[in-house]
C-alpha cells in the first residue's frame, strides 16, 4: 500500500511451490467429503486425499453498523484491499480520512497516509477503549506513543464509539460517534480486527471452539484425517492456558510447518501463543509480547512491573536514539509474564524476542537480574544500563527479599 | 504419511505455504497439492 515493494514480492509465489514439486490449484474449495476423502472445487473439479490441512485464514471484522456498506468505507487485509486502497488514494492528494480502530493495522495506515509524499490527508483515529494498540500496551506505555502520533500530525480519539456512518448518495460523507460528534470523512478504513474462516470446517461438522476450528497441540481437529492451522483455528494463550485467537502470522508459519511435522512422524507439540507483535509508525518502533499489566488483572493475576528508559548506543556514540521497555511480573511466582517496548529506533525492538524466549523459559525475576546482553557501544546501550536487567532490577527492589 | 499419499492443502497465505513446502521437504514422495482461492495474500 505504501508503494515500497510489488504484491508479488509479498506472497507465496507459484513458482517457489511448484519448485519445490508441489501442485498448485487455482480454485475455491465449495465442499468436502469427508467419508469419500475427496474435496470439491467451485470449477467443478474432485481431488482425493488422504490427509487434508485447511489453512483458510480470517477475513476483516466489518461491525454491523449503519454505513459500514457505503462507498469509500476501506478496510485491510490482503493485496486485493491494499490495490483498492492505492487506487483510490492515487485519485486524492488531500481529504479527511478516518481510522475506526486503533489496532496496529489502523495506525499503520495512517502513519503510511500521513507519510504520502505529495499528500495532505487530515487523519483522525477513533478508539473506543482508552489509548491506541490497547492489545499491546499498557496505558503508560501508550501514553508515549499517542503523543508522539499527535506531534505527527494524526487527531487521536479514544473512548469513542462509533455510533454510524453517514453517507449522501451512496458515499461516505462522515462519522457520527456516540457522544454526537460528526466527523467529516472522504475515506473511512475500518479495521477492528479479523473473524476466522471456518465455513467449510463447520459443513465438515469438525468440533469448533469460541475463536476458530479446535485443534490439539499437534494441529490434529476432531477428524483424525484433518489436521488445521492459521487464523483459521483456535489457538492456546501459553500463559493462561485459555483459548484465544491468536491471529497473528508468526504461530501461522510455525503452526503449518508443526502439521507437516507431524503428518511425517515427527511429534513436536505447539506450546501455545503469547501474541508477540510488532508494528512501525513513522519513525516509531513498538513491540509487545504476553500479557500487559490491564489483561493480567483481568485474569486475575497480580503484578509487578517496572518500566526502564534506555538508548539505541553507547551514549558516548552519536545518533543515540531513546527507546523504552516495561517488564510485566507474576507477583506470586516472580516470573516474566509480558514485555512492551517503545522505540524510536527499530533495532532495540528486536529485544523483544529476548522478553518472549524469557517467557517461554519461565524465568524470574532473580534470574533475570544476572542477564548480560551481547554489548556493544554501536549497537546497544552499556552493560550496565541493560534495560531488562534495570527492570528485573527495579521489580526484586519492589517485591522486597 | 506413506510413499505416494496424497496431502491436499487448502488456503496458501500464512500457514498453508509453510505447511505445503516443509511436507515436500519432510516427505518428497507424498503427493502434495495446494488449492488457492486467491493469487495473493498479506498477512501479519
Amino acid at each position: 500500500m505504501a508503494g515500497l515493494v510489488t504484491s508479488a514480492s509479498i506472497v507465496v509465489p507459484d513458482k517457489m511451490l511448484e519448485g519445490a514439486g508441489i501442485t498448485v490449484v487455482h480454485d475455491e474449495v465449495t465442499a468436502v467429503d469427508s467419508q469419500r476423502k475427496k474435496v470439491e472445487t467451485s470449477t467443478g473439479g474432485t481431488l482425493a486425499y488422504d490427509k487434508l490441512y485447511l489453512a483458510t485464514g480470517a477475513r476483516s471484522f466489518v461491525p454491523p453498523i449503519e454505513g459500514s456498506d457505503l462507498d469509500g468505507v476501506l478496510t485491510l487485509r490482503g493485496v486485493p484491499d491494499a490495490e483498492r486502497i492505492r487506487e483510490v488514494l492515487d485519485r486524492s492528494k488531500n481529504g479527511k480520512i478516518v481510522c475506526i480502530g486503533a489496532g496496529f493495522i489502523s495506525m499503520e495506515v495512517a502513519s503510511l497516509l500521513a507519510e504520502k509524499p505529495g499528500s495532505a490527508f487530515a487523519i483522525t483515529v477513533v478508539e473506543l477503549l482508552d489509548r491506541p494498540l490497547p492489545l499491546m500496551l499498557d496505558r503508560d506505555m501508550a501514553a508515549f506513543v499517542k503523543q508522539y502520533l499527535e506531534e505527527k500530525g494524526l487527531h487521536i480519539l479514544t473512548g469513542e464509539r462509533v455510533e454510524r456512518l453517514v453517507g449522501r448518495n451512496g458515499k461516505v460523507v462522515g462519522v457520527e460517534l456516540a457522544s454526537g460528534v460528526v466527523l467529516d470523512a472522504d475515506l473511512v478504513f475500518m479495521n477492528v480486527g479479523v473473524r476466522p474462516n471456518v465455513g467449510l470446517a463447520q459443513s465438515i461438522g469438525l468440533e469448533m471452539g469460541r475463536f476458530g476450528i479446535k485443534v490439539n497441540e499437534f494441529q490434529e481437529t476432531s477428524d483424525p484425517d484433518i489436521l488445521a492451522g492459521g487464523d483459521c483455528v483456535e489457538k492456546i494463550n501459553f500463559l493462561t492456558g485459555k483459548p484465544t485467537p491468536g491471529q497473528l502470522r508468526g504461530p501461522a508459519v510455525v503452526q503449518g510447518r508443526l502439521a507437516a511435522k507431524r503428518l511425517a512422524g515427527y511429534s513436536v507439540a505447539f506450546p501455545g501463543v503469547i501474541d508477540a507483535g510488532g508494528c512501525k509508525m513513522f519513525d516509531m518502533t513498538i513491540a509487545a509480547t504476553g500479557l500487559t499489566e490491564e489483561r493480567a488483572a483481568q485474569e486475575g493475576i497480580a503484578t509487578v512491573s517496572a518500566v526502564v528508559d534506555s538508548r539505541s548506543k553507547h551514549g558516548m556514540i552519536p545518533g543515540v536514539r531513546p527507546w523504552k521497555i516495561k517488564l510485566v511480573f507474576n507477583r506470586d511466582n516472580q516470573r516474566l509474564i509480558g514485555g512492551q517496548i517503545v522505540s524510536y529506533d527499530i533495532a532495540p525492538a528486536r529485544e523483544i524476542d529476548a522478553v518472549s524466549a524469557f517467557i517461554l523459559g519461565g524465568r524470574t525475576i532473580a534470574e533475570l537480574t544476572t542477564f548480560t546482553s551481547a554489548c556493544n557501544p554501536d549497537i546497544s546501550s552499556e552493560p550496565s544500563a541493560e534495560p531488562i536487567t534495570i527492570a528485573a532490577e527495579q521489580a526484586l527492589q519492589k517485591i522486597g527479599r | 504419511m506413506k510413499d505416494g499419499e496424497k496431502l491436499v492443502i487448502v488456503g496458501c497465505s500464512g500457514s498453508g505455504g509453510p505447511a505445503a513446502m516443509m511436507a515436500k521437504k519432510l516427505m518428497p514422495s507424498v503427493d502434495v497439492t495446494v488449492i488457492r482461492k486467491e493469487e495473493f495474500f498479506i498477512v501479519r
